[in-house]
């Protein structure tokens, strides 16, 4: 036999994706199907966990409401007229909203969707979302249309004798 | 033509559920963000029961999973 013969016979023996890439890692491990299931098992237990640390978590913290503040004063708002203020904290839009004479409502202005900041639409009767187009009913901040499934969140507010409107909290959903 | 054998099929069978009950729990686990950001206790309690059971079943499954 001939040292061709023997190359040939080698080039035979190994497939030509091999000969066109001899890449070798340094440690091929092969890992066995259970193995392989014990991870996964592993990563759903985990999974298991946090889904109970969540719902620990969940039932635990406790939410800013926020404290009873004075808005701003009544006779300063036609009807149909929205007062941008920041409720609970700094760091979160709320408006107000006059409906009538003696009714006001205050939301917080974060779209529910993606936390977008919606604003009143008088000609249509409610609040709308510019970024996907969702819209809310004006008195009760119930979804009318639109990506959002959850309504706005309510703030209590009531008019006081003095014709302050006082923000009394943030209304927690059940 | 190689047929495989039995116990090679129960092992591959077993193995797809496994890989689908993981994905359930990522499912679950999405759910559980959801109802936290919703503040809703009892969504969030929900899907940590259904979550634990799903996990228990994995483990379950790999008694019977050969080599």
């Amino acid at each position: 036999m001939n040292t061709s013969d023997t190359d040939s016979e080698m080039h035979e023996a190994v497939p030509t994706w091999k000969r066109d890439f001899p890449y070798q890692a340094a440690s091929e491990e092969e890992v066995t199907r259970r193995e392989f299931a014990r991870y996964l098992v592993l990563g759903a237990s985990s999974m298991a966990a946090a889904n109970v640390g969540i719902a620990v978590w969940t039932q635990l913290r406790s939410i800013n409401v926020g404290e009873p503040r004075a808005v701003v004063a009544l006779d300063t708002l036609a009807v149909a007229d929205t007062h941008l203020f920041r409720y609970p904290t700094d760091a979160d839009p709320a408006v107000l909203l006059r409906i009538s004479e003696d009714e006001v409502v205050a939301f917080s202005q974060k779209c529910t969707h993606l936390g977008c900041v919606v604003f009143f639409e008088a000609e249509e009767d409610r609040w709308h979302c510019p970024c996907h187009e969702g819209n809310f009913e004006a008195a009760t901040g119930a979804v009318i249309s639109g990506p959002p499934t959850r309504p706005l969140g309510k703030i209590d507010v009531e008019i006081r004798d003095d014709g302050m409107i006082w923000a009394l909290g943030q209304v927690e959903r059940s | 033509m190689r047929l495989s054998q039995p116990g090679n099929r129960t092992s591959s069978s077993v193995l797809i559920y496994v890989i689908l009950l993981v994905s359930f729990q990522v499912f679950l686990l999405t759910i559980a963000v959801e109802a936290f950001a919703d503040d809703s206790e009892t969504l969030a309690w929900s899907s940590a029961a259904v979550s634990v059971v799903v996990a228990g079943a994995a483990i379950a499954f790999l008694r019977f999973l050969r080599t």
